[in-house]
């Protein structure tokens, strides 16, 4: 659980660091929701199983990855500027 | 140190406009430490490109390299190579970096990937503050160690405003009062009457930009010793 | 013009009343006009705001040369906010030709807090320094030095806060201002006149005026936020309280009869040199604090 971790803050931590990726990829407009941070203990199969279905759940929701919605154009001829 | 900010995402890619072969060259000294712009920066910034560019379906390569510093020619000659190679260069550095980076390859566009906010220190991980002007005119000695033309939005020589409020600030009630600050560091220390005085007008006239310094004993270049 | 002066009636030793003109935002001057020629009979001098609040208005000076047009004296405020000390000295010595006698000198709010932000705040000198230069000017010598031809003639004006926390680096400053060349002082808004009293104690060793600022009080709302919201002003419980029952719509006058009150302590006790009163929006009622204050 939160602020239960074998680490000490390390979950602590890790939430912030999460909640700041989840942030970047709002920059480059991919849905920060496809991030998610769950906190269970080592032995919680039960709380790990939900998390894969919730997270399953959530992209089925948002379709494909946007990064392979469109297929590669060909690339383009390169404009050096001097 | 200098502490720095990375631009927004949407202000990076504008600037980068549609190059395709992308230089992000980080700094390894200021901005690595306050976490904007070192390796680590550098590695985000680039996945960052990358996934933007993905999803649109955009062809782009990008390098990344980090120098020790780039306010620093010899550190930043390494990097002539990689350069030539690229359509643009974006650096993580301060703005004296970027400009250093771009005077030395002045054929190529380079880019400021940071905005650099000021001269600060690390108060706690991850949160850093100012504490410097550069005014090239210290009077710390004389005001307990803490600099009423930093701490001071007003930069008052001579005491606190009215504003000032249970040692706090006016202008933004979180931050301290300078004026306070130092009167209780004076009471500590014993020098109250260093600040009975009228401190004089601040001299402008020493911090005419662009500043120079030069340090008689090492300054190579034309040859001449200095009397 | 055999009207004492401002500065011979407050020197004289006569309790001395000044209050307040905010110039507009715009050129509508048709109310500030009613304003000046409502007040300037009334009162020894109309102090006129330098872009108060930070927020960009008619300057200072343009309307004390109005004010003097119309028979009134006025005291120009100038902060260090919005000019460099060449700024500064241009205009005074452009004040000084213009027949602006008196000035009060203040750092000024910053500039953030008014509706130009994001412009340059200059703070080239502060209070304490704008003062020694305007004693400069006085003596025939600007700020770096170099004669005038021909000096300003100015009496010099600064403001202390006595309801400052903590005191002692407001009064630092004070003593400061004073070493400087302030003549008189026009205070913070001050509630508690025992409070003021004990300031007054100390004050009263230097050789200098001081008059005690008075901020219309409308509601004991009025009174809280102030307490709550703008450092170095403090409403007594008493005053709120009074305010507070006080019957709906009746809240101006009372603050009216409050204000007129503490006028009359102040000049009956000897306790300060003069009162300078701050209405706010509201000069419209200044004659009918005076005549409470009578």
């Amino acid at each position: 659980m939160e602020g239960e971790c074998h680490f000490l803050e390390g979950n602590i931590r890790a939430k912030k660091r999460v909640n700041y990726t989840k942030g970047l990829l709002a920059e480059v407009k991919i849905e920060p929701e496809r991030l998610k941070m769950f906190n269970m203990g080592a032995s919680d199969a039960k709380e790990f199983a939900h998390a894969a279905d919730e997270m399953t759940k959530i992209a089925k929701e948002f379709g494909p990855s946007p990064l392979k919605k469109i297929k590669n154009r060909k690339r383009p001829a390169i404009r050096r500027i001097q | 140190m200098i502490i720095a900010e990375r631009k927004t995402f949407d202000e990076i890619k504008q600037i980068v406009g549609d190059a395709h072969k992308i230089l992000i060259v980080g700094c390894g000294t200021c901005v690595a430490v306050c976490m904007a712009g070192g390796e680590k920066e550098v590695g985000i910034l680039a996945s960052l490109l990358r996934l933007d560019a993905k999803r649109e379906g955009r062809e782009l390569e990008i390098i990344e390299t980090t120098v020790e510093r780039q306010c620093d020619k010899e550190y930043l000659e390494p990097l002539a190579k990689k350069v030539s190679d690229a359509d643009v260069v974006v650096s993580l550095a301060c703005g004296a970096g970027v400009q250093f980076l771009a005077e030395m390859y002045d054929t190529k566009r380079v880019l400021p990937g940071l905005n650099t906010r000021f001269i600060g220190v690390a108060e706690h991980e991850g949160m850093w503050t100012q504490r410097c002007m550069a005014c090239s005119d210290c009077i710390l000695g004389e005001t307990g160690g803490i600099c009423p033309v930093t701490i001071c939005p007003k930069g008052l020589l001579n005491g606190p405003c009215g504003g000032t409020n249970e040692g706090k600030c006016e202008v933004d009630n979180e931050k301290d009062c300078a004026w306070t600050l130092i009167y209780r560091r004076l009471e500590k220390t014993g020098g109250l009457n260093n600040i009975k005085k009228l401190f004089p007008p601040k001299r402008y006239d020493v911090q005419t930009k662009p500043g120079k310094v030069i340090h008689p004993a090492y300054e190579k270049g034309e040859g001449k010793a200095h009397e | 013009m055999n009207k004492k002066s401002f500065r011979e009636t407050l020197e004289s030793g006569e309790f001395t009343i000044t209050a307040e003109v905010g110039p507009p935002k715009g050129t509508h001057i048709d109310e500030m006009f009613h304003h000046i020629d409502l007040l300037k009979d009334k009162v020894h001098a109309l102090n006129v705001t330098d872009n108060q609040s930070s927020v960009m208005r008619i300057s200072s000076l343009a309307v004390c040369q109005i004010i003097k047009d119309k028979g009134g004296e006025p005291i120009l405020q100038m902060t260090c906010r919005d000019r460099n000390r060449l700024a500064q000295q241009s205009d005074l010595l452009g004040a000084h030709v213009l027949g602006i006698r008196n000035v009060l000198c203040l750092t000024g709010d910053y500039i953030t807090v008014g509706d130009h932000p994001q412009a340059k705040p200059v703070f080239d000198l502060d209070s304490a320094q704008l003062i020694h230069m305007v004693k400069s000017l006085n003596e025939g010598k600007d700020i770096g030095g170099n004669e005038l031809s021909g000096s300003t003639d100015f009496y010099i004006g600064a403001t202390v806060t006595p309801e400052s926390k903590p005191i002692e680096p407001q009064l630092l400053k004070f003593e400061k201002k004073i070493k400087a060349g302030a003549r008189f002082f026009q205070t913070q808004a001050i509630y508690d006149i025992e409070n003021f009293r004990r300031f007054m104690d100390y004050a009263r060793k230097f050789d200098i005026k001081i008059m005690a600022g008075l901020v219309l009080l409308v509601s004991a709302g009025m009174a809280k936020y102030m307490n709550k919201n703008v450092p170095g002003i403090f409403v007594p419980d008493n005053l709120v309280d009074e305010l507070a029952s006080t019957e709906k719509g009746k809240g101006l006058a009372k603050g009216v009869e409050i204000a007129g009150r503490m006028i009359r302590q102040l000049r009956e006790q000897k306790i300060c040199d003069g009162v300078h009163i701050m209405a706010i929006g509201r000069e419209g009622v200044i004659p009918e604090i005076l005549a409470a204050a009578s």
